[in-house]
């Protein structure tokens, strides 16, 4: 009789619990989602829907009525911008699927477990919060390792404004001192890979830095940003780029502009080269063909097209 | 010499046949009232109506009333108690007219309080009845009332309270007026038994009716053998028990003598024959339900008859270090005879006799409810645990456990829609809901048709909550939660009860910390008695 009275007793203490918790929700909104920060550029283009300018193009020769180079760059830039994204937040997703494996005031904790993608280390997600601010830290040690020897491989932060990842962010991913840890990443010529971001009032701002290892050719540094009516933007820079005949090949900083039917409006600035100093902007309709062209450095036709076709995109003007 | 003993002779035979031919020679009327209710400030009985039943079957089988002279009521008021009385009076007047010799018989019981018997919410007030009793058109009115304080009917002229009375049994002519029996005296309550499954004062009058009281052994229960009977059993009874000895009492206004024949045992063709070589001692007959339907007292030599209806009946006989039981087989249009040799020992431990309690008087409900839940701590109330309205279903058990105690099992669901509001989180739509499973114990205090109850509870809750955005998980607590329950219950209808009900609920909340949490639940709740 005692062991069925205490087999339901146990029943029932198990039947106990769970994880309705306020404090878990606010911690885990304090973690940005894809949907965040990911580049949206509106039309859904294919890969390659557009020309690319790269160093090789040898000259910025678009016509009107043409497929527009600037399209095309700033798709290809959007998606590697997203796979970095991806890529960071991917070490982020798997906490979000499990519960908390400590509560403590203000602290939370998963883990540790054993990191299957990584043999011999374990691995923790540690939230801390004081006020409004949220700091949050992905970690790893040697498996059988003592508490001291925990290093952090992810590093965030985010200022919360009470809505849904509403607030300001930041995120590293710390590539560099993994490669220090004997942690391989998949990311060796990265030293850091960053996040900065400001989701809580129009227009929102998501900024990607990578900090290469070795030079590359590869832009360094992608702002995205959405303002009122779904109005985006994408800014970035390109080194190496032979814009106009001569003998120096040009640094550009190319900052394109999207109106929510995908009509948008390109704009380039060359920061090195043959025309220093000189600005490109370019007008394309839906389907990503030029209207309108200016070019600042030609006299004869500096520009081309009806600029009335040009999207108003000032919902993102300063 | 010869003529002077001729004429004692025929004088002693016309005495004791006197009452059967008065008995034969009267019609008789018969008008059983059971009502467990009585209104305000009672509580409800628990065999009135089962008593009446009884004595009505009683009545026709062995007492001569016929199928159509006889009427049962069950919780009638008393509208109906004397729209009764005036159809059995018109029969009886108009039985007179024939001429016939009339007798008009009216059992009751249930409550009575303040001078009048209570029929549910209307009363019929002590004076009134027995003033309608006295000018009744009938030749013998007999006023048999089994309820409390019922001997303040007959603190008048007559009035006993002890068995001790005689009547001239040198009757010329025979008996008219009025007799009331009352089952206790003017201050006293009627004590009902779980073990004999009725009052104590219509349990041994029944079993007086069906043998036990026939003491001079010819086969007919007189009224006043009955009475006698029933008071000597009655006061033996209930002497130890809590609320006191009972007192029957007997009033009578008879012009003219004789005594009136309540049964005849005879009448019957059925029933068990106690042979007089049997052992005299106690003997009880019980039914296939455990209670005890008949007694008898046999002395020594004496045959003696017991007027059971058909059916089968364990025997006991009680003997001062252990039990004698048997079976026996009372078949229709036979009289059996009880056999000694049919009987076995057995220990006490091996009684036969089960009484009613805990399963006979024990009854049910089923039931919906509505309720409020609501957290006592306003931010747990307001962005944790919601205020929320409830529906439920509900099951009862009434006097099962233990007389006015209930045990009900409870299931209840409820939700709502809301959203989110956090310090640094707000806005997020999500549904919240609550199961509750409960089951509880309370003890009520009756009155009348009202019954406040206080108890306790213990609820398993479910809290869920599920948000639209899938970027947010859904979240489950489950907790017991101890609690306290009070509230009214009232019965407009006999199968329908109306319950008011406030809870107090302890909560321990164990996930962002440990907190205790109370909550209250204010409800209603509609229950059917089938």
């Amino acid at each position: 009789m005692r062991y069925p009275v205490l087999a339901c007793l146990c029943l029932a203490m198990s039947a106990c619990g769970g994880d309705f918790s306020n404090d878990d929700l606010e911690f885990l909104n304090a973690l940005p989602q894809r949907e965040d920060l990911a580049v949206k550029l509106p039309g859904g283009r294919q890969k390659g829907a557009g020309q690319r300018l790269s160093p090789d193009k040898g000259a910025l020769a678009v016509r009107l009525g043409e497929a527009s180079q600037l399209v095309g760059d700033t798709d290809e830039t959007g998606q590697e911008f997203n796979e970095g994204v991806d890529g960071l937040l991917s070490f982020l997703e798997a906490i979000r699927q499990l519960p908390p494996t400590r509560r403590e005031p203000d602290r939370r904790i998963w883990g540790p477990y054993r990191d299957n993608n990584h043999p011999g280390f374990d691995t923790r997600f540690v939230m801390t919060r004081a006020g409004e601010r949220f700091d949050y830290q992905l970690e790893y040690r040697r498996t059988n390792q003592g508490e001291d020897a925990w290093w952090a491989f992810l590093v965030g932060a985010f200022q919360a404004d009470a809505g849904i990842r509403k607030g300001t962010g930041d995120i590293s991913l710390e590539t560099g001192r993994a490669r220090g840890k004997a942690f391989t990443t998949g990311m060796e010529a990265l030293d850091r890979l960053e996040i900065h971001y400001q989701t809580q009032a129009l227009p929102t701002r998501v900024e990607l830095v990578f900090d290469y290892a070795l030079p590359a050719l590869l832009p360094a540094k992608y702002v995205f940003r959405e303002g009122a009516g779904s109005v985006v933007e994408m800014t970035f820079e390109i080194g190496g780029t032979d814009l106009v005949p001569g003998g120096q090949p040009e640094d550009v900083a190319l900052t394109t502009r999207w109106a929510p039917d995908g009509r948008g409006l390109g704009s380039l600035e060359v920061l090195r080269g043959d025309i220093t100093g000189a600005k490109y902007t370019e007008c394309w309709d839906r389907l990503g063909r030029v209207t309108f062209i200016a070019r600042s450095w030609d006299f004869f036709t500096p520009t081309e097209g009806d600029r009335t076709t040009c999207p108003d995109v000032s919902a993102l003007d300063p | 010499m010869m003529r002077a003993a001729l004429q004692r002779w025929l004088a002693l035979v016309l005495v004791l046949v006197a009452p059967v031919s008065h008995a034969e020679g009267l019609r008789r009327f018969a008008l059983v009232v059971g009502n467990d209710e009585g209104g305000e400030e009672t509580r409800p009985l628990r065999f009135a109506r089962g008593d009446a039943r009884k004595m009505h079957a009683l009545l026709s089988r062995l007492g001569g009333v016929a199928p159509g002279d006889g009427r049962l009521l069950l919780d009638e008021s008393s509208k109906g108690f004397l729209a009764a009385l005036t159809e059995l009076e018109a029969r009886s007047r108009e039985a007179q007219a024939r001429g016939e010799r009339t007798a008009l018989l009216v059992y009751y019981s249930g409550h009575a309080k303040d001078g009048a018997l209570r029929l549910g919410n209307s009363r019929l007030g002590f004076e009134d009845l027995k003033r309608r009793l006295a000018g009744a058109p009938a030749d013998i009115r007999i006023a048999i009332l089994d309820s409390c304080r019922s001997g303040a009917l007959t603190r008048t002229k007559g009035a006993r309270r002890a068995p001790a009375f005689e009547l001239d049994s040198g009757a010329s002519h025979d008996a008219r007026g009025l007799v009331i029996l009352t089952s206790s005296a003017a201050d006293e309550d009627s004590q009902e038994s779980d073990a004999l499954g009725g009052s104590y004062f219509s349990h041994h009058l029944a079993s007086g009716l069906l043998g036990d009281a026939d003491r001079s052994g010819d086969g007919r229960v007189t009224l006043f053998e009955a009475y006698s009977h029933a008071y000597a059993r009655t006061v033996a009874d209930t002497a130890a028990s809590s609320a006191g000895a009972q007192h029957p009492t007997f009033s009578y206004d008879l012009a003219g003598n004789g005594d009136v024949v309540l049964t005849d045992l005879r009448a019957s063709s059925e029933g068990l024959v106690v042979p007089g070589l049997a052992p005299a001692g106690m003997y009880y007959f019980v039914d296939p339900a455990g209670l005890v339907v008949a007694e008898l007292d046999k002395t020594p030599d004496v045959e003696r008859r017991v007027a059971l209806a058909p059916g089968t009946y364990r025997v006991k006989r009680r003997m001062s270090d252990r039990l004698r039981i048997g079976e026996v087989e009372v078949s229709r249009g036979r009289q059996a005879v009880l056999e000694e040799s049919r009987l076995r020992d057995a220990p006490f431990s091996d009684d036969p006799v089960k009484g009613v309690a805990p399963d006979g008087g024990s009854w049910w409900t089923v039931g919906l409810s509505g309720s409020m839940q609501s957290f006592f701590d306003a931010p747990t109330r307001e962005s944790l645990f919601l205020s929320v309205g409830m529906v439920g279903a509900e099951a009862q058990l009434h006097d099962y456990f233990r007389r006015d105690w209930v045990w009900g099992v409870d299931v209840a669901v409820g939700g709502k829609q809301a959203l989110l509001a956090l310090p640094t989180l707000s806005g997020p739509a999500y549904r919240y809901s609550v199961t509750s499973l409960g089951t509880t114990l309370f003890s009520e205090w009756p009155h009348g048709r009202v019954a406040p109850f206080v108890g306790a509870r213990m609820a398993y809750l479910v809290m869920r909550r599920d948000f639209e955005d899938a970027s947010l998980p859904d979240q489950k607590y489950a907790m017991f939660s101890p609690g306290l329950v009070a509230g009214l219950r009232w019965q407009p209808l006999r199968h329908l009860h109306l319950t008011g009900r406030a809870r107090l609920h302890y909560l321990l909340y164990t996930v962002d910390e440990q907190r205790s949490l109370g909550f209250w639940e204010l409800g209603a709740l509609v229950t059917y008695q089938p």
